[in-house]
């Protein structure tokens, strides 16, 4: 059939927005940017019967940073303008780093980061970086708000933790700790403004010599964006070493669970987690060393 | 089912009735019979479609026209200032041998207008990855990189640059 | 030679402003009162029987005008072939069987798009499935499932060539060397997806509006699907966003529109999407290449077995033309004493190859440069200098196929050795990176008159005034290469007169001079070229008349034709504005207009081609042997292709095939399920973006082509095929690991290096 033919409503608050999408139920389906739910429509993967925009809401696009409370990224704030913006660069470059790679120029132009998110694809740009930064999602709906770690919030591909009538309507990331470094690196064919076909973000916070914590979050290797635990254990407490760090990208990509699909086979996903993590955990490494 | 919306199009106010399924593409070509904007894929990989929305560029084919009650918009059709000048992109696109079947050719323009207006002196990295979501089969992108500098030159220096 | 002021210059396409300012029309941005939007229905199996089709809910849906399938039209076949009426193997829509996942099986004519594919969505198919053939070797198995009934084995097409004497070539030779390539289909990719407007006029004839190389061709075929005269049919290009080979058949959607226009009195519309042009569109045939060589131990090359099966899809499409070409194009750039060639096209149930860019060059040369690259070095010779041992030279000739007239291939092995800094780099690279070397000859336009026209290969008729303007009517097909500027650059040129003094009608078939072939072949600059050449010098000799006349020369005298003038060499005084000579002419001629018309076949040209063109290209690599990216760095060429016309409009071409041979070399492929394309998005199938493409060098070889209009020939279409043996050997260099099955990719390279 034709692409789905659906209503279209913008409420202009989010206690309206929440409140027609329990109206709605599973036929509304909730837009930010865009751009890759049309997409899905056009591909007949949804037919909603109505979409729920959110960009009339006022102040849902603000992205504020301060000290105290962290980087808070509204649910309408463009790709483009989470990249472009100074204090994100200061604080959270790879924030900015996996924003700006997120697609092309008219993609960020239109698409958000936390609708790159609650699309819940394995290989979303964003999630692995604000997954190893502990970012925590903001949730609102028919029964108040509450708040989650973004690392429980996908539950698999195009599935997140959302209930019926919930409305993501912010990221939250922490203020990184003292002597915390963060990294992403992805792979594709097409240079680096491409669907990636494995992403690893990571965070290493080091007090003298000895890593205090690590994060490694693996992209399109699972059905989620995965954190690799083991991996991460291998490297808390210990002297990062570049033996450690090739010990834990083994560990790492033991970890993961990658299918074979049109951008890439099982064995080559698997054997790239590795690469991958070794050189996002090295530069990592180095921006905390910078930092201490 | 037919939502109302104004929207300025190259200077132009139309009232127009639309379904809200409907993308602005299909606006432009089919209801505004603004056709120099095209349709290359229809899901936002090849910059065909590029438009700029109240100054930024977006892909027309994933923009709802619902969506587009109020904004300003500008097309190819809108770049020149005057039937009979072309903007300094456009005449760099021509002189430098930036087009060739022509297809990508709008969509092209408005990603450099989208990058030139920030930054009329880019690099040659910056030019292309500010067209890496505009694809092109014919000429291979280097002329097409030359031309957008040269236009950034044009429009630096309005007098001087020539050739 | 007399200085040019017009051929030779940097002429900016005279479309250009068009295009700039969003105003050139292509075939999707037609709009007609009353128009109708087509849309086909497609066979969602790769081979089944088609046991019923029920219209009947789709037919009562609102807004729907007309459904045809199959049933509905005349049971004609079609095929480019025309020559060989048993090629013609396709129907519009399907008649008993599809053969492909896409065949088209019924189209729908409504008041707007979604009406139609609301309809589509109706149509009651019942199938019986049969089992498919997905590559070469299962289609050619005892037993396997016959794609047509036709063709029991499988194999549509073969052709053979063979001179010297094999057997004695090997048995002379030092080193033999056999290897297998496989090489793979990648998609044209033109921006524009086909799209087409059919109008049924008030005396019942057709017009058709559509993005196509070939108005002529398509003017003819769907004349005889229609059962129609081939007048009443009037084929019109409007400005067309790319071909590469991809839009040079009637095509379904083309015949669906003029037929459906036909039954309902309305124009129909039809533009495909790019999820189905890249599903089930055309695309570069994938080809099994055995190739044994063998050579002196000096690198003299002494014999060449070739053997090639072509992954033909469920149709032959252009498939003959790609088989009759590889075993020529097997033969080029070196001189095979022996040589002996068996090309094989292969029916399977997969969308049909065609037609690209190249035509059976990019395949055929990246086994045959790839070998000589392996020869080269377990020979102990440097790529270069092996090459250039066993380079054509002007005159060589491949017996009972083609002579080689101008050949600037030694020349431009020398200049892309000297450019690329190759003989230092070859040596002192570091680990990682590498420099390799690949080659390419090519036609310039086709001799075998498989389309069996009965008008001459191109034509063109000028019609001059006396305000000084000329106005060229030419059925060649401009897609974006530039050629209507070309010509027009070739005109002013041979009359003195400035670009704008030209206008220019092209590709109308109602309008324009019988005939055309097209755009294919890289046959447009010389044969349109030639034939422009031929009415111009019509023009210039009743001009020159008129002046002798005014001026009561002496018949000894020399009439020349520059800056607008016509006069007495050497005696500028003895002349007339071009305008005052064509009023003078039509004053002799009581009001008849000044119109000259000339044409342009080839002669005496043997099988293949009236020209060749020769060129070699170096790429320097970059290898990530952790992820097994390839990045390339740099790409230098040198060609030859005649006298070069326009500069810009060169490069602009070889930087297009650099583009389209990086693609083909490291990032395009269909990713097949059997019969089912799997990336049908530019998201998951790659074409090279800004971002990817390397920087380049060129240098034009001097040659001068006695065939071509002003001693030019074919530049750019060959050009896509030394781009992936480059590369392929810069890997080598970079890595040690060889590839001999197109694309590169990163896991085939960690492969190829033992990492995974």
């Amino acid at each position: 059939m034709p692409a789905a033919r659906f209503d279209y409503i913008a409420p202009t608050t989010v206690e309206a927005a929440v409140a027609a999408l329990v109206e709605g139920g599973r036929d509304t389906r909730v837009m930010a940017g865009g751009t890759d739910l049309l997409v899905k429509i056009r591909h007949r993967m949804l037919s909603p019967k109505r979409i729920l925009s959110l960009k009339q809401i006022a102040g849902l696009d603000a992205i504020t940073v301060d000290k105290k409370n962290g980087l808070t990224i509204g649910a309408t704030a463009l790709l483009a303008d989470v990249a472009a913006h100074k204090g994100i660069h200061r604080y959270y470059p790879t924030v900015a780093e996996a924003a700006g790679g997120t697609a092309n120029v008219q993609v960020r132009n239109m698409g958000t980061v936390v609708g790159n998110l609650c699309n819940a694809s394995p290989s979303a740009d964003n999630a692995p970086t604000l997954m190893a930064m502990g970012a925590i999602v903001d949730i609102a709906g028919p029964t108040g708000c509450r708040s989650m770690a973004l690392d429980q919030f996908f539950q698999g591909p195009g599935l997140t933790a959302l209930k019926p009538g919930e409305i993501v309507t912010a990221i939250r990331v922490p203020p990184p700790a003292a002597g915390s470094g963060t990294a992403y690196h992805s792979l594709s064919q097409r240079g680096k403004l491409d669907c990636s076909a494995v992403g690893v973000g990571t965070l290493v916070v080091l007090k003298a010599d000895r890593c205090k914590d690590a994060r490694i979050i693996v992209g399109a290797c699972a059905p989620v964006p995965m954190r690799t635990q083991a991996a991460e254990k291998m490297l808390i407490g210990k002297k990062m070493t570049d033996t450690l760090i090739r010990q834990a990208a083994r560990t790492a990509s033991e970890e993961t669970s990658p299918i074979t699909d049109v951008r890439a086979s099982a064995p080559y996903r698997w054997k790239m987690v590795s690469v991958l993590v070794i050189r996002a955990l090295t530069d990592a490494r180095k921006m905390a060393v910078r930092k201490q | 089912m037919k939502h109302d919306i104004s929207l300025t199009v190259n200077g132009d106010t139309y009232h127009l009735s639309v379904e809200p399924w409907r993308t602005l593409n299909e606006v432009l070509r089919e209801d505004l019979n603004l056709t120099g904007t095209k349709l290359g894929c229809g899901s936002g990989d090849c910059g065909a479609c590029t438009v700029m929305v109240d100054g930024k560029s977006v892909s027309s084919c994933l923009t709802l026209a619902v969506e587009m009650d109020g904004r300003q918009i500008l097309t190819v059709e809108g770049l020149a200032p005057s039937g009979e000048t072309l903007h300094p992109i456009q005449e760099a696109f021509i002189e430098k041998g930036a087009i060739q079947c022509g297809f990508c050719t709008p969509g092209m323009e408005l990603s450099a207008l989208n990058l030139l207006k920030t930054n009329p002196s880019p690099s040659d990295a910056q030019i292309r990855s500010a067209i890496s979501g505009n694809l092109c089969r014919c000429t291979g992108y280097n002329k097409i990189v030359d031309a957008i500098a040269e236009a950034g030159r044009r429009i630096k220096h309005p007098s001087k640059a020539r050739r | 030679m007399n200085a040019h002021s017009i051929i030779g210059k940097d002429i900016p396409r005279t479309d250009g402003r068009a295009k700039a300012t969003g105003q050139a029309i292509y075939a999707d941005d037609i709009k007609l009162p009353g128009m109708l939007h087509g849309k086909l229905l497609r066979s969602p199996l790769p081979h089944a029987r088609i046991l019923s089709i029920d219209t009947r809910r789709a037919a009562s849906m609102p807004g729907v005008h007309c459904i045809i399938t199959g049933q509905d039209i005349p049971r004609v076949t079609y095929g480019n072939w025309r020559l060989f009426p048993g090629t013609q193997d396709e129907y519009a829509l399907a008649m008993d069987k599809v053969r492909f996942i896409g065949d088209e099986v019924a189209a729908v004519a409504a008041v707007d798009r979604d009406a139609a594919e609301a309809a589509i969505e109706q149509i009651k198919v019942e199938y019986e499935e049969l089992p498919g053939v997905f590559d070469v070797a299962s289609a050619l198995a005892t037993g396997a499932p016959v794609v047509h009934d036709t063709s029991p084995t499988n194999i549509s097409i073969d052709r053979k060539i063979a001179y010297g004497d094999i057997d004695a070539g090997f048995a002379a030779s030092d080193y033999v060397r056999e290897d297998t390539f496989t090489v793979h289909a990648v998609s044209h990719a033109y921006m524009e997806p086909c799209a087409c407007v059919a109008q049924s006029d008030l005396d019942g004839r057709i017009t058709l509006w559509t993005s196509t190389q070939t108005p002529y061709i398509v003017q003819c075929l769907l004349a005889s699907t229609l059962n129609m005269r081939e007048n009443d049919i009037r084929v019109i290009k409007p400005n067309v966003g790319g071909g590469f080979g991809g839009k040079m058949e009637l095509r379904p959607w083309e015949f669906c529109a003029a037929f459906m226009a036909r039954q309902t009195g309305r124009p129909v519309k039809f533009t495909l999407t790019r999820e189905e042009e890249l599903a089930f569109g055309r695309r570069r045939h994938p080809m099994t290449v055995r190739s044994k060589v063998g050579f002196k131990n000096d690198g003299t090359l002494v014999a060449k077995d070739l053997h090639i099966y072509l992954d033909g899809g469920a149709y032959n499409a252009m498939g003959p033309t790609a088989t009759f070409l590889s075993g020529n194009f097997g033969a080029m750039l070196y001189r095979y004493p022996n040589y002996r060639y068996l090309g094989e096209h292969v029916y399977t149930n997969k969308p049909p190859a065609s037609a690209m860019r190249g035509f059976g060059a990019p395949q055929t040369l990246f086994a045959a440069e790839t070998q000589m690259n392996i020869a080269a070095e377990e020979l102990g010779i440097d790529p270069v200098e092996i090459r250039l041992k066993n380079a054509m030279v002007s005159g060589d000739e491949l017996p009972g196929v083609a002579t080689i007239s101008s050949c600037g291939f030694i020349e431009s092995l020398k200049e892309v050795r000297r450019i690329s800094g190759w003989s230092r780099k070859r040596k002192t690279l570091k680990p990682g990176r590498g420099v390799g070397i690949g080659c390419y000859s090519f036609i310039s336009g086709g001799v075998f008159n498989w389309f069996n026209t009965q008008y001459p290969f191109s034509a063109a008729e000028i019609r001059a005034f006396d305000d000084g303007t000329v106005h060229l009517l030419t059925m060649a097909s401009d897609i974006g290469q530039g050629s209507d500027t070309v010509l027009k650059q070739i005109l002013a040129e041979t009359l003195g007169l400035r670009m704008e003094d030209v206008r220019l009608t092209a590709a109308d078939t109602a309008m324009t001079p019988q005939a055309d072939l097209g755009t294919w072949g890289s046959r447009v600059t010389l044969m349109a070229g030639n034939a422009v050449l031929d009415a111009a010098g019509k023009i210039k000799e009743r001009l020159a008349g008129a002046v002798s006349a005014r001026f009561d020369l002496n018949v000894i005298f020399d009439i020349e034709f520059a800056d607008g003038r016509v006069f007495a060499a050497g005696k500028p005084d003895r002349g007339m504005t071009f305008g005052e000579a064509v009023a003078f002419v039509q004053k002799t001629q009581r009001g008849e207009p000044l119109v000259a018309r000339g044409s342009y076949t080839p002669r005496g040209k043997g099988l293949v081609s009236p020209a060749f063109s020769f060129g070699a290209q170096v790429a320097e690599v970059k290898v990530d042997t952790d992820t097994g990216l390839v990045q390339v760095e740099k790409m230098w060429t040198a060609h030859d292709c005649g006298t070069v016309l326009n500069p810009m409009a060169v490069e602009g071409q070889l930087e297009g095939s650099v583009q389209m041979g990086l693609g083909y070399a490291l990032s395009e492929q269909f990713v097949m399920d059997g019969g089912k394309t799997l990336n049908t998005t530019f998201l998951d199938y790659k074409i090279p973006n800004a971002a990817d493409m390397p920087p380049g060098e060129s240098v034009c070889i001097d040659t001068f082509e006695p065939e071509g209009p002003m001693g030019a020939k074919e530049a750019g279409e060959g050009l896509v095929s030394p781009t992936a043996p480059a590369i392929a050997e810069a890997v080598f260099h970079a890595t040690g690991y060889r590839c001999k099955d197109l694309p590169i990719t990163p896991e085939k390279v960690l492969k190829g290096l033992g990492k995974l």
